[in-house]
């Protein structure tokens, strides 16, 4: 049986928790809309490209979950996650305002 | 946070895995009984216990209905005020609210049709929104005749919304806690493997004869390793089918500008209106339109029924009639659509095959939604998913047996309250579902809010379990077995027992007669319940058997009594 | 009465192959011959071959019978049932299956006088 955690206090566990699914969430959001926008800035069609990325983006949230729980150092996971969920969505966002002119 | 990548995987399953597992169980179990939830409505309404029918004549049948179907009065009292534009005039009574869109939709195993219609609001506020009250009914597509409203489809309006919705309707709350079940029980399969040290060489392992914390692991591992690509298929399709409508709606939110701008584009490359023009026409023959689209059908290799049919604007010159092929003969659903104009009959648009984004995605909502006519396969998929239950469930009395020993010591009240909650999800869950059914043949056939009256028996008897479960498990603080899980099995067998013997009573379709008669849905229903009764008699006399007490002196000799039992 | 006949080669061939599979895992190679000596290397190969022809060809029965895209959910079904029953069976009655382990060989040095688990 492996060793139990460290006893932290219940907030840092919220904390975590929250944090992993949604902030993963938040960068699943945020890496799709730009997936998408950026397929159909390349002439792929509307709903051809929301089907595909749609389905790969459970696997994506998956592996970021994952990843966001067991790294030791929150701040690490707001920085990659909150950052790259802002990130990505801010691209997608301006990327789309072009493509409607 | 200083712990290895392991210990992490490990924390997670265990604990993310124990709470969402109680919605997991739920969700798991409903969805299986949902493979066959038109044979369950069948054997809850017996005025539909007749062969599936296919769509039936629309001119001869469909088109007298258009008429007489009526907006839901619900809908229109909670809606109405809040669409209508009470400056621009006196708001439309609800019998006269003009028909905008009608549908009907069947699939190879219903003996009844599914109609629809949407009623427009004159006169509304935002004249771009979506402004409709809507309609449904049931309907006898031999006679045309409407079911009465009141007759709850147990199966398909009642276990089949409560798998993936739980029945809470509130800012869909209940699909976004059936997400979150679903999305976690992917991080407890992939988690689960990796904290599985041994995977490959326990892969065929169990051992019932050692205690039951071993035992219990092992079919807990057993029924989550050899079932993996089910269990991790359905959540992960389960997932993908609300994605674009409530999980990721990018086309809804961020992304609309796009969305409606190709909206917009489509339907210029169609040539189906998405307006009325406002100027009135008939509706030519629809029965016409579906030979021709059969024809087409046929032509292109793929000859079938049709599963759905809808007309879009109707009365108006830009109506038009979608028509789409039942998915039986393959893993997708309905398909090949075609489009005709209503006034003419002509043909319109054919929609062309799926570009392969969006044939993968059909193909992975197919395999969840089971529209195919196979019957072996819906068998295997309620094995595969009674093998996530069990999955589910040892998980909960794995993670009881192990603690509890240590919490009695504690004098924490942990293992009481999860042994309790487990109880409550497993037999509580069970006894709910079959006293539902007890109920429900119980019920005269007439009486007014007999839905409401099942509805009820359900919840309440499901709550009368978890008090009885929590009342019961007093032993689980000292380290020793609840008496309720006996009792509970006790109590299942009995009313699984009695609903068989209801049916029989109510309708005269005893096994004796269903069997030999070919009445598959009904018999089979009949057997499930008695097939539930046997195990769980069977489970209630071994749990009364095996003393499940660990007394100090067994402590001390760390050998538990339980072991001596297969 | 033969109709349904075809559609038990499919079960059939997939809990085969789990049995072959089970087999050329020392600990149910011992469960199941009564005895505590391992199969020789060749065993474990040929039982693995086995179990993999039985299961190819258990693909190939499904997809006899249906269109691909149910026959291979319908197979992955079936894989997942095989393993389930022969999983209860080696913990319940494993020596029903002694026949299987046919002319393969244990382990050089021969049987020892046999150790019921």
């Amino acid at each position: 049986m492996p060793t139990s955690p460290p006893r932290l206090s219940r907030w840092s566990w919220i904390h975590r928790i929250a944090l992993s699914i949604l902030g993963a969430y938040a960068l699943t959001w945020g890496l799709c809309a730009l997936a998408v926008v950026a397929l159909v800035a390349n002439g792929a069609d509307f709903h051809e490209a929301e089907h595909g990325v749609l389905i790969a983006a459970f696997l994506v949230y998956l592996a970021v979950f994952l990843w966001s729980f067991a790294t030791p150092r929150l701040s690490q996971v707001w920085l990659a996650v909150g950052g790259g969920a802002a990130v990505s969505m801010a691209i997608a966002l301006f990327w789309q305002h072009q493509l409607m002119q | 946070m200083n712990w290895t990548f392991r210990q992490a995987m490990t924390w997670m399953h265990t604990w993310l895995g124990l709470v969402l597992g109680f919605v997991l169980m739920v969700v798991f179990f409903f969805g299986s009984l949902s493979v066959f939830d038109r044979e369950i409505d069948r054997w809850s309404i017996p005025q539909t216990r007749f062969e599936p029918q296919p769509m039936p004549s629309f001119d001869q049948v469909l088109r007298p209905l258009m008429a007489q179907i009526e907006p839901s009065a619900v809908e229109y009292a909670a809606k109405m005020p809040l669409l209508h534009d009470a400056n621009k005039g006196p708001m439309t009574p609800r019998a006269a609210l003009p028909i905008d869109e009608f549908w009907a939709y069947t699939t190879h195993r219903d003996p009844v049709l599914l109609v629809g219609a949407d009623f427009s609001v004159p006169l509304p506020r935002d004249p771009a929104a979506h402004n409709h009250i809507h309609a449904r009914a049931t309907i006898d597509p031999r006679t045309g005749a409407f079911l009465n409203d009141d007759q709850l489809k147990v199966g398909s309006a009642f276990f089949y919304p409560l798998h993936y919705s739980l029945h809470l309707k509130w800012k869909n709350a209940g699909y976004f806690i059936v997400g979150l079940a679903a999305f976690i029980m992917l991080a407890a399969l992939v988690s689960g493997v990796i904290i599985h040290r041994r995977l490959f060489r326990e892969f065929f392992t169990f051992r019932p004869r050692k205690h039951l914390q071993r035992s219990t692991l092992d079919l807990h591992n057993l029924t989550g390793v050899l079932a993996l690509p089910f269990h991790f298929f359905f959540a992960f399709t389960g997932l993908v089918i609300f994605a674009a409508s409530i999980y990721l709606p990018l086309g809804h939110t961020v992304l609309k500008p796009l969305h409606d701008r190709h909206a917009a584009q489509e339907s210029a490359r169609t040539g189906l209106p998405q307006t009325r023009a406002g100027v009135n026409a008939p509706v030519a023959s629809v029965d016409a339109m579906v030979a021709d689209a059969r024809r087409r059908w046929s032509d292109r290799g793929m000859p079938g029924q049709v599963g759905f049919l809808k007309i879009h604007h109707l009365g108006d010159t830009n109506s038009y009639v979608s028509i789409y092929r039942a998915g039986s003969d393959r893993v997708a659903l309905v398909g090949e659509g075609i489009h005709f104009q209503a006034s003419t009959g002509r043909v319109l648009h054919e929609d062309p095959p799926r570009e392969p984004a969006s044939a993968v995605h059909q193909f992975l909502t197919g395999l969840h939604l089971q529209h195919f006519e196979h019957w072996l396969l819906r068998w295997l998929y309620v094995a595969g998913g009674l093998l996530g239950c069990v999955c589910i469930a040892t998980g909960f009395v794995f993670f009881v047996e192990k603690r509890k020993q240590q919490h009695a010591r504690q004098g924490s009240a942990q293992a009481r309250v999860v042994d309790a909650l487990g109880v409550a999800t497993v037999t509580g869950m069970l006894l709910a579902t079959t006293a539902m059914l007890l109920v429900n043949r119980l019920l005269p056939a007439d009486l007014n809010g007999a839905a409401n009256w099942q509805i009820g028996a359900f919840w309440g008897v499901w709550l009368i379990s978890a008090l009885h479960a929590a009342g019961r498990n007093g032993p689980v603080a000292l380290g020793q077995r609840s008496p309720a899980w006996a009792e509970q099995c006790q109590a299942l067998a009995v009313v699984a027992v009695a609903a068989v013997l209801a049916n029989g009573w109510s309708t005269g379709a005893h096994l004796w007669v269903t069997v030999p008669a070919g009445n598959w849905p009904v018999a089979g229903v009949d057997l499930s319940l008695l097939t539930t009764a046997t195990i769980a008699w069977a489970a209630h006399h071994k749990l009364k058997r095996q003393p499940g007490m660990v007394t100090a002196h067994t402590q001390r000799t760390s050998v538990p009594t339980e072991a001596t039992h297969a | 009465m033969h109709e349904w006949m075809p559609w038990l080669l499919a079960p059939a061939l997939a809990h085969a192959g789990m049995v072959w599979l089970a087999l050329a895992m020392p600990t149910h190679w011992q469960q199941v011959r009564q005895t505590t000596t391992e199969p020789s290397d060749r065993a474990v190969l040929g039982l693995r071959s086995l179990a993999a022809l039985a299961l190819s060809l258990s693909l190939l029965a499904c997809l006899w019978l249906d269109h691909p895209s149910m026959a291979v959910l319908v197979w992955v079904m079936w894989l997942s049932v095989a393993a389930v029953v022969v999983t209860f069976g080696l913990a319940w009655r494993p020596k029903m299956w002694r026949p299987w382990t046919g002319r393969f060989r244990t382990h050089a040095g021969g049987e020892q006088p046999h150790h019921p688990r």
